[in-house]
């Protein structure tokens, strides 16, 4: 009898699978969405990082200067043996308070830092921080950290970049390396107190949480001397 | 329903066992039924099961994709023209008169208007646009959309490089059907199975039509294979010809129309098919086999293009458009024939196809070459974060830092070196490695693991420990450079022969690579000149642990003895190792792992993981500045000077030769502001070579600087070094104007007394800054 029984259950079985769900939704493309460049303009768009279009300010350009108008002179074609050759490069060379755009910045002590309008970037670079900083406004930190690295490619001498950055990290809870950005800023930001008083200020508030409270004593006090 | 009706006389059967003899045969015929029965629908249990499993799971594993660095637009960006067009060209951009749709660009002069595709990237999506690009010069002038609206930046597509398959991959691009040019279904089916909708997966017609033709004609010319059942061979069965792998086929094919509609079958298929093997890869589905073959998106193809990859479908090797050119346009122009025959596209547009050219990329073009010594670094730092099947079979997008045009500029710098060193001894045997990174972003741009650049094998750049000869040389300077109460780049040493006993009695007698002593000089000139007598003596004042110590702080993590020897280089280090080095000299004595990879995101666009820029203060930025300074003595002065045979002497550059013991290896590495590139050339089996750091390593450098066009070094001194007017001969103090007076830098307080003026009074006074500076040194 339980032969028949087998029999039945699996003629039964026959026709489950074949009366299953003839014709049912499936998923149509599992393992890859499109993958093929043409193919994202389907999908959701997120945000639209080229597009952003700030109030464009006929600023200052971004890139530090002084480069390429280093002109060389060599005075001399083969000094004596044992001199220096001569390198009269003044244009390369020139203290850096004399290289420096925009003095007058303000940049915003404490936090929540805005687009300091006199800072006058342009272009580029203020786009990308601007979208930057929408990413951070939405949570999106790691969002905003990429787009700031995209600024940094594009202008990688720009101290409001890396200061933008210090502050992504600090608030993404990595007190060490905002501090290290902050740092580098302040390699660049001769002769602009305003932004070098907000990066001690950064460095200070990056050290407190790092438990260093002598430094962060040091560091605004420094802030406060770049005032 | 028949299966049904077969189950009341099993009953009856088994009911009435005690029957007469003429119905025991029936008994038994029909039990015989049943056991038939029970095995058919065996077979179709699990057929259907595997028909099931097979399509409603993931269908195909896919390996990651890796892309290049996206093409950043906008005003100012250094950047030629001829450089844009052929990124375009790689592509896959399509030259026309407007360019009105996705894909298309118009070349006018100095203005290239294009309409780009648009990308998902980690920090969002960038939007497909048609954008105006002005060029002056050898950068971007202005950016613009085409409607006149301004734009501040915009990124092309990246280009895709490569992937990262296991030994036999199958690769490929999934598409989704609203995707797919409305013709690519329709020339598929009017080809390969014009009644595809209308059959449940089997055609009766179309094997009748079949046998028909292969009767007719004596041979096996047409199959009667639907689609359907192509899709069941490809996806479930061998290639074996017998009655049962056709039984078989049939019966799945049937099992699939049952379960799904033609659009997914179709989707399916068009995912599947086979196009083409490229090495070991084999190029599967029409979305990858439009990159491979044409470089562009699906989407774009037009009727000449879609028309080739359906011809191939049927002998993806035999129609290989780029074995066999003339076949494959014959097999093509064949298609569009039938497609006018059934009314998909008309005369008109026949004509037109059929005069196009295949359009195939070219091999070894931009759009079509392989990068095995970049792909290689990327695969090593992605298997530190993924487990192998994720990377091999998820279909992961990796974006990288990789620049296929600086890559092709260091593949055309070395070949150019070696043309320009035949005839050397064994120069054939020489081989070479060379990474080339961006020293303010850490990222790396381009790597050759070999002067094959299409070969797999040794990468060199990641593996070739060599001693690096002078190249440590920096690591001593600089350290004696951050004691600045005890070094300048002025101070006098000696460079006069000296042995040192070791502990163990060993005697070390240093020699110079001219075998002669040159007496008193500037400490910068022991760098500049690379003396080895005078830059060893400076090492061992300082201690072999100090400068040792020096290296590792600089990137290095390898563990090197404290011998003498190592200050001239003993030490073996990786031409990528050299690069991270120098990279904290370059990047004012900051730190950066250099890395290859930016982010990850999945399959469908989802942000999977990044690789942040992080950075760490090692040294004063005051002695990095004086050993940048050092460095760029070796490029005017020093060891290097032969660089500016090729680059503009205005370009400021730093760099560093070495040479290892009897010229086994050859280095170089320097840097610009935004580029830099080690250099290593050497035999694999270590033997001598015919050259030094300066011939061999440092003319690749300067092929490839000449191309890539690096800004210059910025030198603009950090707060703590200020400029002074020594005297060239004496390094004693002077003013501005004295004869043989230069500036030097020094940190500040260690710069010599200024001198007394030298002024005439017929000079224009002395410009304030150096005053300042002159009174800020006293204060100070």
């Amino acid at each position: 009898m339980s032969k028949h029984a087998v029999i039945l259950i699996a003629l039964a079985t026959v026709l489950a699978g074949c009366a299953g769900s003839p014709h049912r939704a499936v998923p149509v493309v599992e393992s890859g969405a499109p993958l093929s460049p043409g193919a994202m303009r389907d999908s959701r768009v997120r945000q639209s990082t080229g597009t952003t279009q700030p109030a464009q300010t006929s600023g200052v350009t971004v890139m530090p200067q002084g480069e390429s108008e280093a002109i060389q002179t060599y005075a001399a074609p083969s000094a004596p043996i044992g001199g220096i050759e001569i390198y009269n490069d003044d244009s390369s060379r020139q203290p850096s308070s004399a290289n420096t755009s925009a003095p007058q910045a303000s940049m915003p002590i404490g936090g929540q830092a805005r687009l300091a309008a006199d800072e006058q970037l342009d272009g580029p670079v203020l786009a990308l921080l601007t979208t930057a900083q929408q990413q951070q406004t939405g949570g999106d930190f790691n969002g905003a950290a990429s787009s700031l690295e995209r600024a940094q490619r594009i202008a990688p001498r720009e101290p409001q970049v890396l200061y933008r950055l210090a502050e992504v990290r600090l608030a993404q809870g990595d007190a060490a390396q905002a501090e290290q950005l902050a740092q580098r800023g302040l390699s660049y930001s001769n002769g602009r107190p305003t932004l070098q008083a907000g990066l001690w200020d950064l460095i200070a508030r990056a050290r407190t949480k790092q438990g260093n409270t002598a430094g962060a004593q040091e560091a605004q006090r420094r802030a406060r001397v770049n005032l | 329903m028949t299966k049904k009706s077969t189950s009341r006389p099993t009953r009856k059967a088994a009911n009435q066992r005690k029957a007469k003899a003429p119905r025991r045969w029936l008994g038994l015929f029909v039990k015989l039924s049943i056991v038939a029965i029970v095995l058919l629908a065996g077979v179709l249990i699990y057929l259907d099961a595997v028909v099931q499993e097979k399509f409603s799971g993931k269908r195909w594993t896919v390996p990651a994709k890796v892309y290049a660095r996206p093409l950043e637009l906008f005003a100012g960006q250094k950047l030629t023209k001829q450089d844009f067009l052929v990124e375009l060209n790689a592509l896959g951009y399509r030259n026309e008169a407007s360019a009105s749709s996705s894909g298309a660009m118009s070349v006018n002069g100095n203005t290239v208007d294009l309409h780009t595709r648009g990308f998902q990237f980690y920090e969002g999506a960038e939007p497909a646009q048609a954008i105006r690009v002005r060029f002056s010069g050898n950068s971007v002038s202005s950016l613009a959309q085409t409607n006149g609206r301004s734009l501040a930046v915009a990124r092309l597509e990246p280009l895709l490089v490569g992937g990262l398959y296991p030994a036999h991959q199958e690769d490929r691009i999934l598409i989704r059907l609203d995707q797919v040019p409305d013709l690519l279904p329709q020339a598929l089916i009017a080809v390969e199975d014009r009644e595809f909708y209308n059959h449940y997966g089997v055609s009766p017609k179309s094997i009748a039509r079949a046998i028909w033709v292969n009767t007719s004609s004596g041979s096996l010319r047409q199959g009667g294979s639907t689609l359907t059942q192509q899709l069941v061979k490809n996806f479930f069965l061998t290639n074996e010809r017998t009655l049962l792998r056709k039984a078989t086929e049939a019966l799945m094919s049937l099992l699939i129309e049952l379960h799904y509609s033609k659009d997914e079958i179709l989707e399916a298929y068009l995912n599947e098919v086979f196009l083409g093997q490229d090495g070991q890869r084999a190029v599967h589905g029409f979305g990858l086999g439009s990159q491979y073959f044409f470089s562009q998106p699906l989407a774009e193809l037009k009727l000449h293009q879609v028309a080739l990859l359906v011809g191939m479908v049927k002998g993806p090797s035999y129609y290989n458009p780029r074995r066999q050119p003339e076949r494959a346009l014959e097999r093509r122009n064949l298609v569009i024939d039938l497609l006018v025959e059934q009314g998909v596209v008309d005369a008109e547009q026949a004509k037109e196809a059929k005069q196009r050219p295949l359009g195939i990329t070219k091999r070894g073009s931009l759009a079509n070459s392989t990068y095995p010594g970049f792909i290689d670094l990327v695969k090593r730092q992605l298997r530190e974060d993924y487990r192998d099947e994720d990377l091999t079979e998820e279909g992961l997008r990796i974006f990288t830092s990789f620049d296929p045009i600086l890559q092709r500029k260091a593949e055309e710098a070395q070949a150019q070196t070696y043309k320009q060193l035949a005839g050397r001894k064994d120069i054939d045997k020489v081989e070479l490695a060379m990474v080339v990174s961006n020293p303010e972003t850490g990222e790396v741009l381009a790597l050759l693991g070999s002067r094959l650049p299409r070969y797999a094998g040794f990468n060199r750049a990641l593996d070739a420990v060599r001693p690096i000869g002078s190249l440590v040389k920096p690591a001593i300077y600089l350290t004696a450079l951050e004691q600045p109460s005890q070094y300048t780049l002025t101070r006098y040493i000696q460079d006069e022969s000296f042995s040192v006993k070791s502990q163990s009695g060993k005697v070390w007698t240093p020699q110079n690579y001219d075998r002669k002593e040159h007496g008193t000089v500037f400490l910068y000139q022991g760098l500049a000149q690379s003396y080895n007598l005078s830059t060893a003596k400076l090492g061992l004042e300082m201690g072999v642990p100090r400068v040792l110590k020096t290296v590792q702080k600089l990137g290095v993590e390898r563990q090197w003895p404290a011998y003498p020897s190592m200050l001239l280089g003993a030490g073996s280090l990786t031409p990528m190792e050299v690069a991270g080095m120098y990279q904290t000299i370059a990047n004012g004595g900051f730190n950066t792992p250099l890395r290859a990879i930016r982010s990850v995101l999945t399959a469908e666009g989802e942000p999977l993981g990044r690789y942040p820029y992080t950075i760490e203060q090692r040294f004063d930025a005051g002695a990095i500045y004086l050993t940048q300074e050092a460095m760029r003595r070796v490029m005017t002065e020093g060891t290097g000077r032969s660089v500016y045979n090729r680059v503009p002497s205005s370009v400021v550059l730093a760099g560093k030769t070495g040479t290892s013991n009897d010229s086994r290896d050859s280095w170089f590495a320097g840097f610009g502001q935004d580029l830099l590139a080690v250099v290593w050339m050497g035999r694999d089996d270590n033997g001598q070579t015919p050259l030094t750091g300066a011939s061999g390593a440092l003319q690749v450098w300067a092929n490839f600087m000449q191309a890539a066009a690096p800004s210059s070094l910025n030198m603009t001194p950090p707060d703590n070094v200020v400029m002074a007017w020594v005297d060239a001969y004496s390094g004693l103090g002077s003013a501005k104007g004295c004869p043989g007076a230069v500036q030097m830098p020094y940190i500040r307080g260690s710069e010599p007394l200024a001198g007394e003026s030298c002024d005439e009074p017929s000079y224009l006074p002395a410009p304030v800054e150096s005053v300042k500076s002159w009174i800020r040194s006293w204060l100070n």
